[in-house]
């Protein structure tokens, strides 16, 4: 795309984000937009149709104040690039990618575009390495592994900050000492949440070795739809350039897909389901797909993105369609989480789907995949004994029913419950899950050789 | 004369360009100056519209469109096989030579290698008459297959008058040359066909053998029959991908053909990791040497997700004309639905439901007509199916939506897949309850003639207890499990164990993962003579915990992951142990 | 080394606070009775380890934060001069090409550059503003181009043209200022990596 940048004055409407410009005949696809106001203020867009003499260009920080005349659109010949070097470690960024804190623009070593190209599914590498997160329900039950994209479900107001702060603080994959950095994007956003993260980041030391990227709830909302894509942008260039081993945390994607909404509305598309538009799935996939490894080269992309469930339903299309995408899911409960239980991990609807590739012998430990199925198996039939016992009553139980009742108690007192600032070991891990299974006796252990019960029971 | 047009208007994969009167409809087009490729899907005046195979990001309007005069069409040939392939026949090995970690754009390739050459063994003569669909010759393709080089279905036919002798070609020699009304005619070892198009065939039958997956909860309970159709619905993370890996891995037919249509690439990349190293359980040959996947991952263009089920059916096709069993794994329709629907609101046509075009009733019904067991065209006789499993991915998990509910209409097998025993780590997740199989009747002759002339019985017996336990279990949640007869206790205590000791099966386990018919029939039948056995001890004054405590139980639990195929006899070791333990808790002889 | 002294510092402050409470915990479980004196010491032992525990990992946590902004305090620092060097070179830049004489081969510039402006335009009917140095140079140039005219407004640049279409509606800025705008972040690469920076 050359031959860019001239400057079309004939707008023809403004609705919603969108700016329709008459008379263009010189404007690509995707094409980098900049907008001049008025008054000289310049905002940044993208076009998305073009033809029979019109461009339709949605304005990243919004339409407010512009008029029909006076609204000046440049076609800058070419898509919107990041500027990506080593030297964005320990910058903040904002939404589009522009420093926020004060300091230059950083001298980039290459300039790339920010939609990314799709990964060749032949030169993938299949993610197996084990990420220690220190937070045993992952480590033990939903095992993280690198190029994994594994998003935390959660609800309003529930702990999915502390935990995805924890994760970005402790996360470490053991016996290496390959580079690491944490990429995180707020997307729409409490400037007090992204506060959190920034200090948690800074206790830990680790803000040298991260690169923030802040839409607040303040911020534009189209400004969402671009965030991820810079993050990851620049997320891609350290991974596979660099060869550091990223961890992208996005937050909260339900905003994303709110301002992708917009968009869809105000082009009048005819919507999908809930009037989120029918490419939302394919919109998604185009920033979870960004996570992954790269056959010859050294660095990994993980993404633990964070969506909020409108009135926790895991069907509302944002969580249903990321499911669909992502390689499993963290799902946080309200239940756990009004009893004061943190990390509230409702483990038995979340789920790691690269799991079993990431433990095991010469990964974790030989008995880690059937330690954890037994303990999904028995704390859900634990919550089975405790939805009866609610209907008969304790008497009404069995012996045996009554061992799993206290399985369900020591698994959410013992395992499922940590503090923020505990790191556990895989060994502490595993011996808290079975010391839980050893409260039942040991042939309920349907899902473990022998050997292992022989090994590691509690008696 | 191939039209030349110039872009008009530019909307994501969406391109209209004008002075296009000579493109015809489903024509490939070669769109902008990068060399986009696209398919026309509509024409009005002189403008076409066109889906673009590849992103559009930086297209101008003003850039050319050329035609190619060429339907969009696959290469049939030698060399298709262990390939894994883009929407529209692209090797992606060869597009990572040509732009490394990322899908460039603008490539031009062949599906196959044109130069490698096979050995070619010539089954026809100068002088013999063919029609089409004759085979004249075969090369060995991989070890596990045998590929027949055949008349093309649209050859006019005649009198073969050259073919080379035994040797080594390449896919560009002409191995023949035929005759017929003064025109000669060359012949090579490929072909080309368009997608769209279903191949023709000679004759249809009925599917009455079963495709058998080695998956208990599928053989047993919902079989499916070669040349059938099948579909798997389910909400994220019930274990559908698992599933259909399950049956590309172990399913009894000869090719495989497993299109990723609009997942994650990580799955692809598992598949491509796994298969090389995984056995054939009844050839003990790497499973990638059966197996052709097509892949358009959910971040690639979106209309060539759509072009990507075509593709992977007409593989199909070609190789079910040779006479072969093919498996095609379409994972998942849904993405495809929604290609169509993207496109179909960028054409700005009449949504229905929930915004899917009108005509997705239509083209999923043409779509699983393309399944069957056939006789093929031309001679020696030759009979071959294509099984078609399609997954959906139902919104919200709800099985009400449209593409759900249409594809309901055209399948025989259902397999519904349920969040709850994905919750409480049942796998497969197969709801036994809301699942149907249409080929039971079909089947049960081939049971009967192989295995044993009881399986129709023992498995509507076992299923009678799971429906049995359906309804109990109202009661219990109600008013507890104290609240039944012993009677009825028990067949809560064996709905249990058909649950964990057939219905489950564990697909990471060596042993467990693939179960020979022979060895689900015989754990069948330990169930259903368990449930028998279980009543007379307690006619005869055993009670309910006598029954819970025999250490029998335990072992007919774990026997699919403890006894191997090959040491079935280990099975009647335990059918004795069993007898053994209700006489000791009666005391009286029970009888079978 | 100054983040040596701060941190010394910061371990000393909490090292003392964590004394003081030790002290403080001892008095409380002397004034307890004699009769308990052994339980009181063991849950003392308890505290005492979990005191000495909590002010290592707070002394830590201050260790590991101070280390890490003042690493990145310094990165910063070096940013902001390299940064300052960046526009000091371009600054001396822009005075040069300022100072250019407009003669012969610069007459040839405007001349590339209002050929590359109409033909961007896709038409030569358009009006052209430069600024009062080079309307000498677009008038000499303007005859070759049919339609084309020059404004009667100058305009404030370094030199070069803007070029407007005559219904208004489509502009396109060939200044030198302009030109610079465009090349900027690679013109900056440059100049860093001539301080030895950003390879």
């Amino acid at each position: 795309m050359t031959g860019g940048g001239v400057q079309y004055s004939k707008i023809a409407e403004i609705k919603g984000p969108l700016v329709i410009v008459d008379d263009v005949d010189n404007a690509a696809f995707d094409e980098l937009v900049e907008v001049e106001t008025n008054d000289g203020e310049h905002r940044l867009g993208k076009v998305l149709e073009v033809g029979n003499g019109k461009a339709i260009v949605q304005v990243f920080e919004g339409t407010t104040g512009l008029s029909v005349s006076g609204t000046n659109a440049k076609f800058v010949g070419k898509v919107m690039e990041m500027p990506v070097s080593k030297e964005v470690l320990g910058r903040v960024f904002d939404g589009l990618g522009r420093p926020k804190d004060g300091l230059p623009d950083p001298i980039a070593d290459k300039f790339i575009d920010i939609n990314g190209e799709p990964m060749n599914p032949e030169q993938r590498e299949y993610p197996k390495d084990f990420i220690q997160t220190g937070v045993s329900v992952i480590d033990g039950m939903i095992t993280l592994v690198r190029g994994q994209k594994l998003p935390i479900f959660s609800g309003s107001g529930m702990s999915h900050n502390l935990l995805a702060a924890q994760i970005a603080r402790q996360a470490t994959v053991i016996g290496t000492q390959d580079e690491f950095a944490v990429v995180f994007a707020a997307i729409g956003v409490q400037y007090s949440e992204a506060e959190y993260f920034k200090r948690s980041l800074e206790e830990s030391g680790a803000l040298k070795r991260s690169v923030l990227f802040l839409n607040l709830a303040d911020d534009p909302a189209i400004e969402r739809i671009i965030t991820p894509r810079v993050a990851l942008t620049v997320a891609e260039y350290l991974a596979f350039e660099l060869g550091m081993h990223v961890l992208v945390i996005l937050t909260d994607m339900t905003n994303y897909a709110e301002a992708l909404r917009e968009i869809s509305a105000a082009r009048e598309e005819v919507p999908g389901r809930k009037g989120y538009p029918g490419y939302l799935y394919t919109d998604l996939s185009t920033i979870y797909e960004r996570a992954g490894k790269l056959n010859g080269k050294k660095g990994s992309v993980t993404q633990v993105p964070i969506l909020s469930m409108p009135s926790d339903d895991i069907t509302h299309p944002i969580p249903d369609l990321t499911g669909y995408i992502t390689e499993g899911q963290i799902v946080l409960g309200r239940d756990l989480f009004r009893q004061g239980i943190y990390p509230p991990v409702n483990i038995l609807m979340s789920l790691s789907r690269l799991m079993k590739d990431g433990i095991g012998k010469d990964r974790t430990r030989e008995d880690h995949g059937e330690i954890s199925n037994q303990n999904y198996d028995a704390y859900s039939r634990a919550q089975e004994v405790r939805a009866l016992a609610g209907i008969v009553g304790k008497a009404g139980l069995t012996d045996i029913d009554l061992q799993y009742m206290s399985v369900g108690d020591i698994f959410e007192k013992e395992f499922l419950s940590q503090t923020t600032d505990e790191n556990r070991t895989l060994d502490e891990t595993l011996s808290v899950l079975w010391k839980v299974v050893s409260q039942l006796p040991k042939n309920e252990l349907t899902k473990i050789k022998d050997k292992y019960v022989e090994q590691y029971y509690q008696e | 004369m191939a039209a030349q047009g110039r872009i008009v208007w530019i909307s994501g994969p969406a391109v209209r360009a004008d002075g296009m009167s000579d493109a015809k409809m489903y024509e490939t087009v070669v769109v902008g100056d990068s060399k986009l490729v696209g398919e026309v899907i509509r024409l009005t005046g002189d403008v076409a519209f066109i889906q673009v195979y590849e992103s559009t990001s930086g297209l101008k309007p003003g850039e050319p469109v050329i035609g190619t005069g060429n339907p969009l069409s696959v290469l049939l040939g030698p060399g298709i096989i262990g390939q894994l392939y883009d929407g529209i026949q692209r090797p992606l090995k060869e597009l990572s030579k040509a732009s490394g970690s990322y899908i460039g754009r603008g490539i031009t390739t062949t599906p196959v290698d044109m130069t490698k050459k096979y050995h070619f063994v010539p089954t026809a003569s100068a002088g013999d008459e063919v029609m089409p669909g004759n085979v004249i010759g075969t090369v060995q393709e991989t070890d596990l297959i045998e590929h027949s080089i055949m008349i093309p279905p649209d050859h006019p036919g005649g009198k073969i008058t050259n073919i080379v002798s035994e040797g080594d070609y390449d896919l560009e020699t002409e191995i023949a040359t035929s005759e017929k009304d003064g025109n000669t005619i060359p012949i090579k070892m490929y072909h080309k066909w368009p997608v769209r198009k279903p191949r023709p065939y000679n004759t249809r039958y009925d599917p009455t053998i079963p495709l058998l997956t080695g998956q208990r909860v599928i053989d047993t309970f919902f079989p499916i029959a070669k040349g059938g159709t099948g579909s798997i619905p389910g909400a994220f993370g019930t274990g559908k991908t698992v599933t259909l890996h399950q049956i590309a891995k172990w399913a009894d037919s000869q090719v495989v053909v497993y299109i990723g249509c609009g997942e994650r690439g990580n799955e692809m990349t598992e598949v491509l990791i796994e298969f090389p190293h995984l056995k054939d359980p009844r050839s003990g040959k790497p499973l990638m040497d059966r197996t052709v996947l097509v892949a358009n991952t959910s971040n690639m263009p979106v209309a060539a997700r759509e072009a990507s089920i075509y593709t992977g059916v007409t593989i199909a096709e070609y190789y079910r004309d040779m006479g072969k069993d093919v498996v095609l794994v379409a994972d998942s329709t849904s993405r495809w639905a929604e290609a169509l629907r993207e496109m179909s609101g960028r054409l700005e046509e009449m949504p229905a439901e929930e915004g899917y075009p009108s005509y997705l009733a239509s083209r999923l019904a043409e779509f699983y007509e393309r399944a069957g067991r056939v006789r093929a065209m031309g001679s020696p006789d030759r009979d071959g199916s294509v099984t078609l499993v399609g997954a959906v991915s139902p919104s919200g998990g709800d099985f009400t939506e449209p593409v759900t509910t249409h594809t309901m209409r055209f399948i025989k097998t259902f397999w519904a897949l349920d969040a709850k025993l994905a919750y409480s780590r049942h796998y497969p997740s197969i709801n036994w309850m809301n699942s149907y199989s249409g080929y039971l009747g079909d089947i049960a002759k081939w049971w009967g003639e192989n295995i044993s002339d009881d399986w129709l019985n023992l498995r509507s017996e076992a299923y009678g207890v799971l429906q049995r336990e359906d309804t109990l279990k109202e009661i219990v949640r109600l008013l507890g499990p104290e609240a039944l007869p012993d009677e009825e206790k028990l067949i809560l205590e064996v709905a249990r164990m058909a649950k964990i000791g057939l219905l489950q099966q564990n697909s990471f386990d060596d042993v467990d993962t693939y179960c020979s018919p022979e060895k689900q029939y015989r754990l069948l039948k330990l169930l259903v003579q368990f449930y028998h056995r279980g009543q007379q001890a307690l006619k005869e004054g055993a009670t309910l915990p006598d029954i819970r405590a025999m250490s029998i139980i335990g072992s007919l639990l774990k026997a699919r992951m403890d006894i191997k195929d090959d040491e079935l006899a280990k099975l009647d070791e335990l059918d004795n142990t069993m007898q053994e333990q209700f006489k000791s808790i009666t005391g009286v002889k029970v009888t079978n | 080394m100054g983040s040596n002294s701060q941190l010394e510092q910061a371990i000393d402050k909490i090292l003392a606070k964590t004394t003081d409470r030790i002290l403080s915990g001892l008095d409380d479980s002397c004034s307890e009775s004699m009769r308990t004196i052994d339980d009181s010491l063991s849950i003392l032992e308890q505290e005492y380890d979990k005191l000495i525990t909590d002010g290592k990992k707070e002394a830590d946590k201050i260790k590991k934060q101070i280390i890490g902004s003042s690493d990145l305090g310094a990165r910063n620092e070096q940013l902001i001069s390299l940064e300052q060097a960046v526009d000091d070179v371009f600054e001396k830049a822009l005075e040069k090409i300022t100072n250019t004489a407009r003669s012969g081969n610069y007459e040839n510039l405007i001349k590339t550059m209002i050929e590359e402006s109409t033909n961007i335009l896709g038409t030569t009917e358009v009006i052209i503003s430069t600024n009062s140095k080079d309307r000498d140079a677009v008038q000499s140039q303007l005859s070759q181009f049919s339609g084309a005219e020059l404004s009667a407004d100058v305009i404030d640049c370094i030199g070069g043209v803007v070029a407007k279409s005559k219904d208004g509606t489509m502009k396109f800025d060939n200044t030198i200022d302009a030109r610079i705008e465009r090349l900027k972040p690679l013109i900056r690469k440059e100049i860093a990596s001539m301080f030895g920076v950003g390879n």
